[in-house]
């Protein structure tokens, strides 16, 4: 499995994480193969504790495997440290939250601007892209404010602008809409789609069939495994008034 | 009844899931009453070693004393007819000799200079009977050491000793409370007997080594009927008038000068014993801050659901209160178990003393005060959340919404051109302010401590070749008295940096603990953005590190106040620059050290897991 | 579309019969999409041959229905006003399905799980399209309200669906 394909973002094979140990053994994630293309958005969905978080921490390297082989693009997660781990998160990867999970005493702006900063990059440069991607989601006005001063979308938008900081291979999001209303969720999710659109691999993690819906592919994992894959994207299912029968 | 059953049972419960944090607060609160048991233990130290020596050899209310200071008769008869009428003496209850002093010299264990001998029968005097230590009193071809002298010397029974070219055994080691223990004796002031140390042998012995040129000196021990005014008493015979003028035949000091005298040599032991248990009283003080704060913190939340379900404030308070009394009591115990496990320790330098100190001075009132204070440290461990919990609101507490940390922009700016441990150090400890001071202070008492410590080894050091008691020049070779006083002081010095040291580095982890759990979300967050655990490791610990030196380097002055305050005046002899550069190096590098465990083992948890709980 | 709709539009003011479609699409959005002029227009002579509704050529327009101007008669407004107080619903029919799987499966004729598999796609892609242009839709729109509740619909027929399939897993590894 050494011939990577140049066009995958990831790439898992028998990917396998589990706790414990004998009969206490729980296999959160249980021989997982999958390839996601480059400019991919995929969708994980399942019900709780299915493993989907568990796999979605492997592939953005927050865990590590117990076994298994997994590539983002020509690396190799599963044989590296620590540090290197930290690395790739760090450039490669990134993150978006359910809880958001901004610094609290952070400014939207100075939140953004962290990843570049720890990335070891200068502060005036920081502070550009950091302003080019808060106008990119919308919230100029809002740059200065800290997050308590934000509403929960923006929370979000903010936390989605931070995971773009690096220019990352793959954004992993965790339930990025369980913690919105109606309103903010689509916010949300209109900027998924606008930087699917620009060319950015997704995976988002999710329960809800609203948000997997708008990806190009669904995957379904119950117990550890993937039991359904569903190709969403091309294929129309006639026009949406169809549904509602208007055309009578 | 019920009620209460529940209170113990849910403390008991809260016990038992937390049995890390419980065992921690009774690390610290033991530490912090162990060394408030030394501090209390500590302040006797000066005066009861005396009394009860005192006790134990019927010691004298005065001491008569005819010295010769001119050459004459061996006997020296007229030395004896002006002390011997003291006896006499109206309020005279009852007295022994007057027996007779030589001045030969001795030469033990490589070492030759005068000793004061005095001759005794061997039957046991009705004042002053020495106490002995060891071995049996004198005898012909035997004498008794007294017991600071044998110390200093390494001098055992069974030793062999030459007085004036003649061999004798040592019989035994005996104490006397009738002539200053070692060194800076009331033969002080007389610069022709600096500081000699103290044999008994047989009166026919002395008589024996007394020439022309050194003739018998005389002391008569006295018991008076009001002990109480020796001093006027002192006065009354002393030739000159005034005991403390010491330059005519006869020549009385009354006990409460002996006493003092003794008091004197502990005098700079006591110094550093006072400094020591102020600076562990401060640092005890500065553990129990961190550990309560934190423990409140991580109340909150429980407080919020003891609530939720119904239970009144005053409830809450109760079980809190149960849970904190029996941890305090119990560390209470510990503390001073350990307290009188280390005080003989500090007391026992003084081996001229029968009292073994620790033991006797272990109090009921010391075991109460401290007893005390835990239970005040419980009350305050309670009252504090407890009042909280009536004010917040129950979903607030329920949400465990802890005060967000305050913004500080220049940092966020400044810190922003730092190295990543750098800024994620500074910005760490701009979440916390408070406790970073906390951590200045802490370790800023414990290097005043050391720093204080050293400028006391330091004068002592310069005055080795002058007393500290008259300011006279009276060197001699043979200071028996300052040999043996150093190596004490040496060794309280060393015995409460050791204590300060290690409260200081309990007070550290609490400090480093505290901040990784404190910092854990944002640790968590950091990581998931790529920070490696090394920088985050390094960035938690630089947290320390930097209140640590800052600490230090306000230590060394401190410590230098601190000694001058205590030596009221008395100056300070500046230690070597690179004693004190050491001291602040070896802060930084322990503290580093010490802060790195806690430190990785927050830079290493699984983030995943932490992220995932602070979602649900 | 019931014939009411188009009424209850013109209960307004008298309009012509492209102002109708207008206001149908807006309130729509993209769902109006599938409306063709004809389709408004046939509906509009339905309710003029039944007496609710009567039209007027406009003066110095060329006589298309486009250019007529439609008003209520008395008897449309009541009808109107009768269609407003009905309580009505759509009905989702979810027999039908329930029935298939369970004709399917006595008859072992298919595999229900391969049935509900194939309908799940199916809903899922609706609901893509659905979602889709809600993220499309500007907030607050008449247009993204109507696809919301489309949205929601789908869902819940996912979620249902997922019961059934619980439900089926459980009956083959019994059976």
């Amino acid at each position: 499995m050494t011939a990577i394909d140049t066009e995958l973002a990831i790439r898992a094979r028998d990917l396998r994480k589990e706790y414990g140990s004998a009969e206490g053994l729980v296999r959160a994630v249980n021989g997982v193969n999958i390839d996601i293309a480059r400019g991919e958005a995929l969708a994980i969905m399942g019900p709780s504790g299915c493993g989907k978080s568990t796999l979605l921490h492997l592939l953005g390297g927050l865990d590590r495997a117990s076994g298994g082989e997994l590539w983002m693009r020509d690396l190799r997660l599963d044989q590296m440290n620590e540090k290197q781990l930290a690395q790739l998160r760090r450039s490669e990867i990134g993150f978006v939250f359910q809880a958001f999970h901004l610094m609290d005493e952070l400014t939207a702006r100075e939140n953004v601007e962290l990843p570049v900063l720890l990335a070891g990059r200068p502060q005036s440069e920081a502070r550009r892209r950091a302003t080019e991607l808060l106008g990119e989601v919308g919230l100029s006005d809002r740059a200065d404010h800290l997050p308590s001063a934000l509403s929960g979308g923006q929370r979000q938008r903010v936390a989605i602008a931070r995971a773009l900081a690096n220019e990352p291979i793959v954004v992993l999001a965790d339930e990025p809409t369980g913690n919105l209303d109606s309103a903010a969720t689509l916010d949300v999710l209109e900027l998924f789609q606008r930087i699917h659109t620009a060319g950015q691999t997704l995976v988002i993690v999710t329960h809800d069939e609203r948000i997997a819906a708008t990806a190009d592919r669904l995957i379904t994992m119950r117990d550890g495994a993937f039991v359904d894959e569903t190709v969403l994207r091309g294929g129309t299912v006639g026009p949406l008034g169809a549904y509602l029968g208007l055309e009578g | 009844m019920s009620r209460f059953v529940l209170i113990l049972r849910l403390a008991a419960r809260d016990f038992r899931r937390r049995r890390g944090e419980a065992a921690m607060l009774l690390v610290v609160i033991a530490a912090a009453t162990t060394a408030l048991t030394l501090g209390l233990v500590l302040r006797g130290v000066t005066t009861q070693p005396y009394e009860q020596t005192r006790q134990l050899t019927a010691g004298p209310d005065a001491v008569a004393t005819a010295f010769p200071y001119h050459s004459g008769l061996p006997s020296n008869p007229t030395g004896l007819a002006k002390v011997s009428p003291i006896a006499q003496a109206p309020d005279v209850r009852a007295s022994s000799g007057p027996f007779p002093v030589a001045f030969p010299v001795m030469t033990a264990h490589g070492h030759t200079d005068a000793v004061l001998a005095e001759g005794r029968s061997s039957s046991a005097a009705l004042v002053d009977q020495p106490k002995l230590t060891q071995g049996s009193w004198v005898r012909p071809g035997g004498v008794v050491v007294e017991r600071s002298f044998a110390d200093a010397l390494g001098i055992h029974v069974g030793d062999q000793v030459i007085l004036n070219g003649r061999k004798f055994h040592v019989a035994g080691i005996a104490v006397t409370a009738a002539l200053p223990t070692s060194g800076l004796g009331f033969l002080e002031a007389s610069s022709r007997w600096p500081n000699p140390g103290l044999v008994w042998l047989s009166k026919a012995a002395a008589r024996s080594m007394a020439t022309r040129a050194q003739p018998l000196g005389y002391i008569l021990d006295v018991k008076l009927a009001q002990p109480a005014e020796a001093e006027s008493f002192a006065n009354r015979y002393t030739a000159s008038g005034n005991y403390r003028n010491n330059t005519g035949t006869p020549y009385v000091m009354p006990w409460q000068a002996i006493s003092q005298q003794d008091g004197l040599l502990m005098r700079t032991d006591q110094k550093i014993l006072l400094i020591g248990s102020w600076l562990l009283g401060l640092l005890a003080v500065g553990s129990l801050a961190i550990l309560v704060g934190g423990r409140m913190a991580e109340q909150r939340r429980r407080v919020g659901l003891l609530k939720a379900v119904g239970a009144t404030p005053s409830f809450v308070a109760s079980v809190l209160l149960a849970e904190y009394l029996g941890i305090a009591l119990a560390a209470a115990a510990l503390g001073l178990f350990l307290g009188r496990l280390v005080a003989p320790l500090l007391t026992s330098p003084s081996t001229a003393m029968l009292g073994t100190a620790g033991a006797p001075q272990f109090t009921v009132e010391t075991a109460a005060i401290v007893l005390l204070a835990a239970v005040i440290v419980a009350g305050l461990a309670t009252v504090v959340p407890a009042l909280r919990a009536a004010r917040t609101s129950t979903v607030d507490a329920l949400a465990d919404s802890s005060s967000p940390p305050k913004r500080r922009s220049w940092l966020v700016t400044r810190s922003a051109r730092l190295p990543v441990s750098m800024l994620l150090a500074v910005r760490v400890g701009a979440r916390r302010p408070r406790r970073v001071l906390l951590n200045v202070l802490s370790i800023a008492v414990t290097v005043s401590g050391i720093a204080a410590l050293l400028f006391a080894r330091a004068t002592i050091a310069a005055s080795q070749f002058g007393s500290d008691t008259s300011g006279s020049a009276n060197f001699n070779q043979f200071d028996v008295g300052f040999v043996s006083k150093t190596a004490r002081e040496d060794q309280v010095l060393l015995i409460v940096s050791i204590l300060l040291v290690a409260l200081a580095a309990v007070n550290a982890v609490f400090i480093t603990r505290a901040t990784v759990q404190d910092s854990q979300h944002t640790s968590a967050i950091m990581r998931a953005l790529g920070v490696e655990p090394g920088q985050l490791t390094a960035g938690l610990s630089v947290a320390q590190v930097l209140p640590a030196f800052a600490g230090a380097l306000i230590g060394i002055p401190g410590g230098f106040a601190l000694f001058t305050l205590a030596n009221q005046g008395g100056g300070a002899s500046q230690p070597p620059a690179w004693w004190l550069i050491a001291v602040v190096a070896a802060t930084v590098i322990v503290i580093a050290g010490l802060t790195s465990i806690p430190a990785s083992w927050g830079a290493r948890r699984p983030v995943a897991e932490i992220l995932q709980a602070e979602a649900s | 579309m019931k014939q009411e709709v188009i009424l209850a539009l013109l209960a307004k003011e008298p309009s012509h019969g492209y102002q109708l479609r207008g206001r149908l699409s807006q309130a729509l959005g993209p769902l109006g999409d599938v409306l063709n002029g004809g389709q408004v227009y046939v509906t509009l002579s339905r309710l003029e041959k039944a007496g609710l509704v009567f039209s007027e050529r406009t003066p110095g327009l060329p006589d298309r229905p486009d250019r007529r101007m439609f008003e209520l008669t008395a008897l449309g407004q009541e009808r109107v006003s009768e269609w407003l107080t009905e309580v009505s619903w759509p009905k989702p029919d979810l027999a039908e399905f329930h029935l298939k799987l369970i004709a399917a499966a006595s008859a072992g004729l298919a595999d229900p799980m391969a049935i509900i598999d194939a309908q799940r796609r199916d809903l899922l892609r609706r609901l893509r399209e659905a979602q889709l242009a809600a993220i499309a839709e500007p907030r607050g729109s008449d247009g993204s309200l109507l696809l919301e509740g489309i949205v929601l619909r789908l869902q819940a027929d996912l979620r249902w669906l997922e019961a059934c399939q619980a439900s089926w897993t459980v009956r083959r590894s019994q059976s």
